[in-house]
């Protein structure tokens, strides 16, 4: 069974030939071309290369692309730093938003000058044309509120939230404008999904009414695009306690990619029984585990997550977030072979 | 009743009323310790509380710590006149080639809620400037923070470095951070994990009682 036909099972909860796999193996996959992180992050040639190579080394059932978190805030005028081993992030020392009242001057952004998403459509679009047949392509977008924080500072922009709602929310508007064009030319690549990252609907950070007044009613509108433009949604929360009742009623995902339980739920068992008919759960093996435990604590691991979720579909078998960057991939190995041994239906 | 009025305002995170407040009770003729005490710390730990259970988050706990240091910022010179002192000392930074503040900061405010000392050595601290750190401010505890996978190896880096500066036996080691589990914290040979700002305060606090 080719990997498409395997994860288009699984999303319609139905068995395949086994459940599907794919650790998230993203900025790893610049060891396969010899890239730094910062050449894998911005020539898009290059970072393509690196998810085919990835893809066809390991059988990759799904890809899933992302590249950092600040693709979408350097385009609004963010300074990034791009360190040589690790992803891309804001220069925490200069944030463009200096103060709240600069969050009134966020405007959308004329998208065909928006290099590094544009360059992201690049990248979905090769990989599209070069996988896309067997393979399903995802493309990963940070929310609006977490594309804020990147501009502006976490703890800035959360006390912002309550010094002046009015500024966030002009904000999260304006991005969410942009955003808007962006999953379009997404979608018109051909990408099967494209999977929102809405890091803040989690009890780690804010509380479920707040993320659904700050983020939940621009996402919703996100969402809806998305799926008028043929694409699946797909969401990522790796936080502790994410709000999955209130992302499937603004996003209506077909799956949710998560690392830890769900507020509402007591245990994975639990989410299980409470949210698997709903959607299609992707994860959860800890990425952060992986660098200290041993090949036969995550084959168990493995074995453990695969006979909790894989009765009739609908479980995907991912690492809870990023695959660690520096990580051999020795522990992504375990994991695929895992899912062959102990996922077949 | 007006530190009764201290403690809500801080727990609300206004820091008008709080700083008004202080200057109130003080123009009362009431002790700067009872200041602290009974209306910024015990707000704090309120917070502390209802964090820990869920009820507040990120962004209450912050607007509340703003407010503790407003008020701390007008009652500081007097606890320094009448000679309170803290309850102990902490050393506290983002381990090296990690420029996360958020979860460090949070960790900062909450100690220094619970009545600690904190020396905070900032963000990409190295294993050389925490030993210097330990040498320097002597405290009881070294609070350990790293966000990311790629620079959780620092923690036992610096662990080791303060084993071979012999000044392993002196120190308490906590650590946290998203990516840190209990697990990590053990291997790395640490005494403390602490899953969020709440837990490291309450932890903080059995350690140095």
């Amino acid at each position: 069974m080719k990997p498409i036909e395997r994860v288009s099972l699984t999303l319609q909860h139905k068995e395949a030939d086994r459940i599907p796999v794919y650790p998230l193996l993203c900025g790893v996959s610049r060891k396969l071309v010899n890239a730094s992180y910062p050449v894998w992050s911005t020539d898009m040639d290059v970072c393509a290369e690196a998810y085919e190579k990835v893809t066809d080394m390991f059988g990759l059932d799904v890809i899933c692309t992302l590249i950092d978190l600040s693709v979408e805030a350097a385009d609004f005028g963010q300074k990034i730093v791009f360190p040589e081993n690790e992803a891309a992030h804001p220069d925490f020392n200069d944030y463009m938003l200096k103060s709240t009242k600069d969050i009134y001057t966020v405007e959308p952004i004329k998208f065909p000058a928006a290099k590094r998403m544009n360059g992201h459509v690049r990248l979905c679009d090769r990989l599209v044309k070069s996988k896309g047949q067997d393979v399903p392509v995802v493309a990963f977008v940070f929310g609006p509120l977490g594309i804020l924080s990147m501009m502006r500072g976490q703890a800035n922009l959360f006390m912002d939230i309550i010094d002046d709602p009015d500024a966030v929310k002009h904000g999260v508007a304006a991005i969410t404008e942009t955003l808007l064009e962006y999953v379009d030319a997404l979608a018109a690549t051909g990408v099967h999904a494209i999977m929102l990252d809405t890091l803040f609907a989690s009890q780690s950070i804010m509380s479920k009414q707040m993320w659904l007044e700050f983020e939940g009613v621009y996402v919703e509108k996100i969402a809806d695009r998305i799926r008028e433009k043929g694409c699946m949604v797909m969401v990522h929360n790796c936080g502790t306690g994410i709000y999955f009742d209130a992302q499937i009623q603004t996003m209506k995902p077909t799956a949710i990619s998560f690392l830890h339980v769900p507020d509402d739920c007591s245990s994975y068992e639990d989410a299980q029984a409470k949210y698997g008919d709903k959607i299609t759960f992707i994860g959860h093996v800890p990425p952060t585990w992986l660098l200290y435990a041993t090949e036969e604590e995550v084959r168990e691991e493995c074995r453990k997550e695969i006979a909790m979720h894989k009765a009739g579909g609908g479980f995907i078998l991912a690492t809870g977030c990023e695959y660690p960057a520096n990580l051999s991939f020795d522990k992504a190995q375990v994991i695929i072979d895992s899912a062959k041994e102990f996922g077949r239906y | 009743m007006v530190l009764q009025e201290i403690n809500q305002a801080l727990q609300r995170g206004d820091v008008n009323g709080v700083t008004q407040g202080i200057k109130s009770a003080l123009e009362q003729g009431l002790e700067p310790r009872q200041i602290l005490n009974e209306g910024l710390l015990a707000a704090m730990e309120v917070i502390g509380i209802k964090f820990k259970n869920n009820e507040v988050f990120v962004p209450e706990v912050l607007i509340a710590a703003r407010a503790m240091n407003a008020g701390m910022e007008v009652l500081k010179p007097r606890l320094i006149e009448t000679g309170v002192e803290p309850i102990g000392t902490v050393v506290l930074g983002t381990v090296k080639g990690d420029l996360h503040d958020i979860g460090k900061n949070l960790v900062r405010m909450m100690f220094e809620g619970s009545g600690l000392t904190v020396h905070d050595l900032g963000v990409d601290v190295s294993a050389e400037r925490f030993v210097e750190a330990i040498k320097e401010y002597k405290p009881q505890i070294v609070g350990m923070s790293a966000l990311l996978t790629t620079t959780m190896g620092e923690m036992k880096a610096t662990i080791e470095a303060i084993k071979a500066a012999g000044l392993r036996d002196q120190v308490k080691i906590m650590v946290g951070g998203a990516p840190v589990t209990a697990k990590f914290a053990q291997e790395v040979g640490a005494d403390v994990y602490a899953k969020d700002a709440a837990e490291a305060a309450f932890e903080a606090k059995k350690l140095v009682y």
